[in-house]
């Protein structure tokens, strides 16, 4: 079980690895500032909706800590906040152990576009972003979307399978 | 306390708040300029920067090398401009040399001090960048150079084409560079405005960079006094003058001069010398005055 679970959270550390090295490789130059692939919400979006929202919520708040401690520009915590606070939301709404294919797509457009507008929110407040909401919608909300969405159609069988091992070993242990 | 459990008769909508006021306390406090990072933070991205740079250079390599191919072809010219380049470069750098002779001489004979003899003597350190984050309103590149070996905060940072930004956050063995597209007049911690000038007219034009417009991606050069000689096409380099930035490095090229918003001054447009793109090797520009703020 905790072998399961370790498993997990060292794949969402490759995953956050390979979102700050490997991934600006493979976008163009022209795009980089308008599509920015998150893969860490996108795997914690199918733990939230697979798996547990608490479990989600507290991977959120760590991978977002990590998120913005590494890439600190000018702000902590607004990642941090973000990742959790979305994750455990869809969970309330979305917390579907049985979720097919199309529903749980719908799910990760939704939380995309549900994290980015946070973040939005936080940069508005703390005056570190001057543009209008429907210029950043236009300008990278929506292609993130579209490449999150895309993504998770990849993550989706691997990743499912791997939560629901975990389930049953959980609920095995539970049984013993 | 006790009543104010009583008061919400939830545990967790207690912790919620209390959660809430964290963040915003951590937010609001990590707003500020930094010299110093917390060890946990300092160990946590030393680490991830360590592992970062195993797979951002194979990736670059990867990457470099289809480019390489897609290249293939205009190789051949490329190298023709190459080697005249290379040829006017041998000349001026004999030039240099005498003048740059000279110009020691005659700084002895009017007894230039220490501190002014080092002004223009600056170090170029070549770094390793390790990772990246493209946020419009938050981008950094990571840098895998710290304190440990000298980085200091405010330092710029250039690549071959031009100046990308400045380091913004220093731990001990990775720095974070805050690239010019975040620079923002609103943001009281943005990076200070750069006092700029435009080459071959060194002498006669002034202006200060200090915004970049996210939508039409130019950075605007303000407070061109009326009179100034710069015009579309000139190449813009920083100063030097206020002695906070280094002076001669690229900044990009001129696109149009507009009357400023008060009519008084007048605002240029520019287009960047290194937009944002992967870039493998950066280096730091270390000055022997310490350009801490």
């Amino acid at each position: 079980m905790n072998m399961r679970r370790s498993v997990l959270i060292l794949l969402l550390f490759l995953l956050f690895i390979l979102q700050g090295t490997v991934l600006p490789w493979l976008i163009p130059d022209i795009w980089q500032m308008r599509i920015i692939p998150n893969l860490v919400l996108v795997a914690i979006l199918f733990v939230t909706v697979y798996h547990h929202r608490h479990t989600a919520l507290l991977l959120g708040l760590s991978f977002g800590m990590l998120q913005d401690v590494v890439f600190y520009g000018r702000i902590l915590g607004s990642h941090s906040f973000t990742m959790g606070l979305s994750a455990y939301l869809i969970g309330l709404i979305f917390q579907l152990p049985r979720a097919p294919l199309p529903l749980m797509m719908s799910v990760v457009l939704l939380g995309s576009l549900l994290a980015d507008s946070m973040l939005f929110g936080i940069y508005t407040v703390f005056n570190l972003n001057q543009e209008p909401y429907s210029w950043a919608l236009l300008n990278h909300m929506l292609p993130t979307m579209l490449v999150h969405f895309a993504i998770a159609l990849l993550f989706y069988v691997p990743l499912r399978k791997q939560l629901e091992l975990i389930k049953k070993e959980a609920a095995k242990e539970e049984n013993a | 306390m006790l009543k104010l459990f009583k008061l919400f008769n939830n545990k967790r909508l207690f912790i919620m708040l209390i959660t809430l006021v964290l963040f915003i306390v951590v937010m609001g406090f990590s707003l500020g300029p930094r010299k110093v990072l917390s060890w946990p933070e300092s160990f946590l991205r030393d680490t991830t920067g360590f592992v970062q740079k195993m797979f951002y250079k194979p990736a670059g390599y990867v990457a470099g090398l289809f480019e390489d191919i897609g290249n293939l072809k205009d190789l051949a010219k490329e190298n023709e401009e190459l080697k005249i380049l290379a040829a006017q470069y041998a000349r001026d750098k004999a030039t240099y040399n005498f003048i740059e002779a000279q110009y020691k001489l005659l700084q002895k004979q009017v007894h230039f001090t220490a501190a002014q003899k080092a002004q223009y003597d600056y170090e170029y350190w070549t770094v390793q960048v390790v990772g990246e984050s493209t946020e419009p309103n938050n981008s950094s590149i990571v840098i895998d150079r710290g304190s440990n070996e000298g980085v200091k905060l405010n330092m710029p940072v250039i690549s071959d084409k031009g100046l990308v930004g400045i380091v913004s956050r220093v731990s001990k063995f990775t720095a974070t560079v805050k690239p010019l597209t975040m620079m923002d007049p609103n943001d009281p911690n943005s990076q200070p405005p750069i006092a700029a000038t435009a080459t071959n007219k060194e002498t006669k034009s002034f202006g200060m960079v200090e915004s970049y417009d996210l939508k039409t991606g130019r950075l605007l050069m303000k407070r061109i006094p009326p009179g100034d000689p710069i015009k579309e096409g000139d190449t813009v380099v920083s100063s030097g003058s206020g002695g906070l930035y280094p002076r001669g490095l690229i900044i990009g090229t001129v696109d149009s001069v507009d009357i400023g918003e008060y009519g008084l001054t007048s605002t240029a447009i520019i287009n960047p010398a290194a937009g944002f793109q992967d870039w493998k090797l950066l280096t730091v520009v270390a000055s022997h005055q310490e350009s801490e703020e």
